[in-house]
């Protein structure tokens, strides 16, 4: 692969197709969901797969046993629609990291090498806690699904990323410096996707720090030692 | 009536006069003032997917009722079934079609032929209303569309053609898969709990369901990817 990461075509490691379906259905929680969203600014290739998914959803629409609604429904719709206001159809999501200050508390300081992803700037995001040495992480909440357990995880060079219990989707998307575990090494741009079928000790990279985001589907997030430190932070 | 307009487009499949440039609306499809579209049924004709996409520009330019009236008759009684299909109860999934059709008359001028067709844009108003009422708030998804994919330019009808292959392509992608294989991609779009789901109504043991999924979009991923 090329070295060259600042390019999208250098990601190495995507999303599973199963995963992005779930996505394109709307069928994954909102933790994970921001995480692909996140992964999907950075990367075309998965983007293109999500594309098609959702055609296939348009497809299923079209092809949908058309369901009798109410005798007046088009009339009351057509009421809604006049009380409009004429025309001027506003944008509403065009460019949401420039037009909606969504948040309420500033970010937590980023390396300045780290482009913060718009689909994380919708989120509220909290101050770094230190949760032992060379190891910090962030609450992200997303708006309208509080509590779903994304964080941002900071984890200095030379470190494990912190023991977590598998048995559902979990995935670290790579925001900032690298961690490499038995299936490579994971830079920026990255995402990996593990469940309880891996086993696989991520740690991170000696020459600085990793930013990674972080969800998991399930009730479930880091255990042992970490996960009397983390769990007062996360809400499950 | 409105098959044999939408044929009639469909079949002069020039870019140009089957996308017109925003502001200079397809007259053609537009039926006569004064004319009685109460007279057709919703599923006596099924417009083309050209048409479809040419009745949103319409809106987007005009604001034009008569498209929308034409579209909603399509496309509200299908969002009904789907969101029932995906579970939904039937007076939500009624107030949730007619929210989509709401959205669709809005944010007309967000649809872009270049990206999706009229089904596929739809449907993806659909699932985030659908996503926004599971989490109890009217916020907007996570942003997930509206990625600049290239530097956005003129109406490129090259991309329109391209994007409108790729829906015929996945529909006949859809035909070509196996029974079961079928089901998976329709259960992946209805069923609750995917794998769970997948397993009880195929009568399937859960542990095999994962390769079967996986199996299955690869071959549909293989089917898609036919083009490249």
């Amino acid at each position: 692969m090329s070295p060259h990461r600042m390019r999208p075509d250098a990601i190495s490691h995507h999303i599973t197709d199963a995963t992005l379906l779930r996505y394109a259905t709307g069928r994954l929680p909102a933790g994970p969901a921001l995480v692909v969203s996140v992964h999907l600014e950075g990367c075309p290739a998965c983007r293109a797969k999500v594309a098609a998914f959702e055609a296939v959803g348009g497809a299923l629409l079209d092809e949908a046993p058309p369901e009798l609604m109410a005798p007046d429904a088009l009339a009351r719709l057509l009421a809604r629609i006049d009380g409009d206001a004429p025309a001027e159809p506003q944008p509403l999501r065009k460019r949401p990291a420039r037009k909606r200050p969504v948040n309420k508390r500033p970010l937590p300081d980023f390396p300045g090498d780290l482009r913060v992803p718009s689909a994380l700037r919708a989120c509220e995001v909290g101050p770094w806690r230190w949760m032992g040495p060379g190891m910090r992480m962030s609450r992200v909440d997303i708006p309208g699904a509080p509590g779903s357990g994304a964080i941002l995880l900071r984890i200095g060079p030379g470190r494990s990323l912190p023991e977590h219990g598998h048995g559902a989707l979990e995935l670290t998307q790579v925001l900032s410096g690298s961690f490499s575990d038995e299936m490579g090494r994971y830079q920026p741009g990255d995402v990996s996707e593990t469940d309880e079928d891996v086993d696989h000790t991520p740690v991170v990279d000696g020459d600085g720090e990793c930013i990674c985001l972080v969800a998991l589907e399930g009730g479930m997030l880091f255990r042992g030692l970490m996960g009397r430190l983390i769990q007062p932070f996360v809400r499950f | 009536m409105i098959r044999t307009r939408a044929r009639r487009v469909s079949g002069s499949m020039n870019a140009a006069e089957t996308f017109p440039l925003r502001g200079r609306p397809a007259l053609c499809l537009v039926a006569p003032a004064g004319k009685a579209v109460t007279s057709v049924a919703p599923d006596e004709t099924v417009p083309s997917a050209p048409a479809l996409a040419r009745f949103i520009l319409v809106i987007a330019a005009q604001q034009d009722r008569q498209a929308f009236t034409w579209l909603y008759r399509h496309y509200a009684p299908r969002l009904k079934s789907f969101f029932l299909r995906s579970g939904l109860a039937p007076n939500v999934a009624e107030e949730l079609a007619q929210e989509t059709m709401l959205q669709v008359w809005r944010k007309a001028a967000l649809f872009d032929p270049q990206k999706a067709g009229a089904g596929t844009w739809i449907f993806t108003i659909a699932r985030n209303l659908r996503i926004d009422f599971l989490r109890r708030e009217k916020i907007p998804s996570v942003p997930d569309d509206d990625l600049p994919d290239e530097p956005d330019g003129a109406p490129n009808s090259e991309a329109v053609l391209l994007t409108a292959e790729r829906e015929a392509r996945v529909r006949g992608a859809l035909q070509s898969l196996s029974t079961e294989q079928a089901a998976i991609v329709h259960l992946s779009f209805f069923g609750e709990k995917p794998h769970v789901e997948i397993a009880r109504e195929l009568g399937i043991p859960l542990g095999t369901v994962k390769s079967r999924v996986r199996l299955a979009l690869a071959r549909l991923r293989a089917l898609l990817d036919g083009e490249a």
